[in-house]
């Protein structure tokens, strides 16, 4: 009888649509990654291929310690050592997930200016409280204005952020005031967003900056201009043309599609056009488009960030996490898949062609060749939409017959962004962090994780981000959580209230169920990450936990990462002051130096530092030790007995 | 804001109109829940609401670490 082989995932209908793929042939990421292995030079940071004379390999020697000599050796042909090889590569990952999170932010900005201009119809601005909010922030006037007028000057304001030279970027002002200043001492505030990810690459070519620190110095710059320059204007100013999320009822997994409806998934970064989409595929005429087809209506879901963005504000329901964008098509029952930018595998049209599914790229920065292309245009998007959903419809009669849509899917609460969790915690007369800091303080709570990002093939899907929530919230370590991560959360049924009962300690589990809040949260996107800077922020500023994010109770983690963005989003927070520990792989692991800087001399110069841990259990017992070690040094580690005070002993302390 | 009112005997006056509650129902429910920015419907409100809801960024009148005799 031939061995069974272990699962590729713990999703249940992950696994069930692994199989169908493999049964029908069809060649999937899970596939890929058993056939083709990683490059281990490549891994560890250790290959330098910036310019013709290489690539160079400068990998460690294997099972023996490297002598004085075989170091010297280990160069490149110009002489970069391995600690400038690892230096720059990993730099340029933090430019590239840099780039990625910032560019989506322009582009954000543009259309806001537009929208602001009146030269966007069909959107509008639909938090103007935030518009406020954002006015107050920059310093723009409000008056009697309107509410277009102010956002004009936002809009242009947001979009000079990107090509600022000199000064720093505004956005730096929501951070602790300790922050900012160590930014400042240590010259590591961003100047403009894209000029921090320029200067990367200029630095990162050959003969230029050599000395690895000073590398890794720029890469903390670029990234902090990522989480509190590009990503938190994204966040910011979706928020003001989309709406601040609120908690909202959504469901999670692939067995949201519907056997009976046209099934259009939306799936990348950018809710620009998902806004549309949402909008278009509730039209009656749409509809009634969809019956002459004989289908029973129009079912859309998302995938990946896109999927978090219109699940926290409308809550469309999810298909799926990175790593089930193929399998979603081996359902048989997509008609469309939209794509826009960002953790798109060009496998889906591939996949796609096994089936009838019609994959529409959208975006002109991301083109995938045999798909649709229908190209987004702002200054017309609900034209765009409705040819994107007309697209699908027409879609479904082309059906094959193989469709198979696992029946698994769980309930999930999210729209938790840093507006609500306040509001949540006081509500309206008395908004207030001060709950939770006072049950951190008295231990309830026993700190705060941020665990977010991705999937990657090399591991089992989703097992990571699982193991390590579960671990967390049993030792009553609240977790907040975007992108992948979410989604996986989701997916576990962790992200409903009940499961407070059923997997939180039992500190945790309490507060939970006193809020109503399951026991973690989901925050968003990717770009959503700059909410969890703005709520750490905020516990900063409530008191009683210290003066800066570094001295707060709380970690981060990456269990399942791989892609650029992710190791950009590490960067700015650890440069923000937490520790934060990633999974899988680590990507400078070709040069002692270079990782012994990362995890703990970056502790030195601002008080979080990076770590790697690929066992999740190990990885959130790492955490929990540092939560503890902040307690400690707040003083609150150990549990104060309540002393109710008599008279006698008040005369005393009066005395 | 508008207040409710509600119904109630009074002793020696019949029924009267009094304030009923100002807080939020405890299930909420309906197509709104959890809606609650729209709340604040006045441009005054909003602000308002940023220099309490928000203090930590939009007042000076709150307490916090930034706040204390030595500030951070």
């Amino acid at each position: 009888m031939p061995e069974e082989k272990p699962a590729k995932s713990i999703d249940q209908a992950t696994q069930e649509l692994i199989e169908k793929a493999n049964k029908e042939g069809v060649n999937t990421a899970f596939d890929r990654a058993e056939s083709l292995k990683p490059c281990p030079i490549g891994a560890a940071g250790s290959c330098c291929k910036h310019c013709g004379m290489g690539p160079c390999r400068v990998p460690l020697p294997k099972g023996k310690e490297e002598t004085p000599e075989e170091k010297q050796k280990r160069r490149g042909v110009c002489g970069a050592t391995a600690e400038t090889i690892a230096a720059r590569n990993f730099i340029r990952m933090v430019a590239g997930g840099a780039s990625a999170h910032s560019d989506h932010g322009r582009g954000v900005a543009e259309l806001f200016l537009a929208v602001a201009k009146g030269k966007a119809p069909g959107y509008e601005i639909k938090d103007e409280q935030k518009l406020l909010q954002l006015a107050l922030d920059w310093d723009i006037e409000i008056g009697d204005r309107s509410n277009n007028e102010i956002a004009v000057d936002i809009g242009e304001k947001a979009l000079a952020e990107f090509g600022k030279q000199e000064g720093e970027l505004i956005t730096l002002r929501k951070a602790p005031l300790k922050r900012q200043e160590l930014w400042r001492q240590q010259g590591v505030a961003p100047r403009g967003i894209d000029r921090e990810i320029v200067e990367i690459m200029h630095r990162t070519h050959i003969g230029v900056d050599q000395d690895y620190v000073n590398l890794l110095k720029q890469g903390v710059r670029a990234a902090i201009g990522d989480g509190w320059g590009g990503s938190m204007i994204a966040t910011e100013l979706q928020d003001i043309l989309f709406g601040t999320p609120a908690p909202i009822l959504g469901k999670a997994n692939l067995g949201v599609l519907k056997e009976k409806e046209v099934n259009i998934i939306i799936h990348g970064h950018e809710p620009l056009l998902s806004e549309m989409i949402v909008a278009a595929a509730a039209e009656s005429e749409m509809l009634e488009l969809a019956k002459s087809k004989d289908a029973e209506g129009i079912n859309l879901s998302g995938m990946c960030c896109t999927a978090n963005e219109i699940l926290m504000r409308h809550g469309v329901p999810i298909a799926g996490n990175f790593l089930q964008q193929e399998l979603a098509i081996v359902t048989g029952a997509v008609d469309a898949m939209v794509v826009d930018v960002q953790c798109i595998m060009q496998s889906i049209q591939t996949v796609a062609e096994c089936y009838h599914t019609k994959i529409i790229t959208t975006a002109a920065k991301a083109k995938i060749p045999g798909a649709t292309h229908i190209e987004f245009n702002e200054h017309d998007a609900m034209k765009s939409a409705r040819e994107i959903v007309k697209t699908a419809i027409e879609n479904f009669p082309n059906r094959k017959g193989n469709i198979m849509i696992p029946d698994h899917q769980c309930d999930q609460i999210a729209g938790f962004s840093h507006e609500t969790i306040n509001y949540l915690l006081g509500g309206m007369f008395r908004a207030s962090y001060r709950p939770l800091n006072d049950n951190i303080i008295n231990g309830r709570i026993r700190g705060v994780a941020g665990v977010v990002g991705c999937n990657n093939a090399r591991v089992k899907h989703n097992e990571a981000h699982i193991v390590m929530v579960k671990e967390l919230i049993k030792n009553d370590v609240l977790v907040i959580t975007t992108g992948c991560n979410a989604i996986a959360c989701a997916e576990a049924g962790l992200m409903v209230p009940e499961a407070a009962s059923k997997y939180a300690g039992e500190g945790l589990a309490e507060v939970c169920e006193t809020v109503g809040i399951p026991p973690v949260l989901h925050m968003g996107s990717c770009v959503d990450n700059s909410r969890i800077l703005i709520a750490a922020t905020a516990m900063v500023k409530d008191g009683g936990l210290g003066d800066d994010i570094s001295d707060l109770p709380v970690a981060g983690a990456a269990p399942e990462w791989m892609s650029e963005k992710a190791i950009s989003i590490g960067q700015y927070f650890v440069a923000s002051g937490v520790y934060t520990v990633f999974g899988v792989t680590w990507p400078t692991e070709g040069s002692k130096e270079v990782t012994e800087f990362l995890f703990k001399d970056m502790e030195k110069l601002y008080g979080g530092m990076w770590d790697f841990q690929p066992d999740p259990v190990r990885a959130a017992q790492l955490m929990i030790a540092h939560i503890d070690s902040k307690r400690k040094a707040l003083g609150i580690d150990q549990a104060r007995e309540r002393v109710l005070y008599d008279m006698e002993m008040r005369r005393e302390l009066e005395g | 804001m508008v207040y409710k009112t509600v119904k109630k005997e009074a002793p020696g006056r019949g029924e009267v109109d009094i304030l009923a509650e100002t807080y939020e129902a405890g299930i909420p429910a309906g197509e709104e829940v959890g809606r609650w920015r729209q709340k604040m419907e006045s441009r005054d409100e909003k602000l308002k609401y940023l220099k309490s809801g928000e203090r930590y960024w939009y007042s000076d009148d709150w307490f916090g670490s930034e706040k204390r005799k030595n500030p951070a």
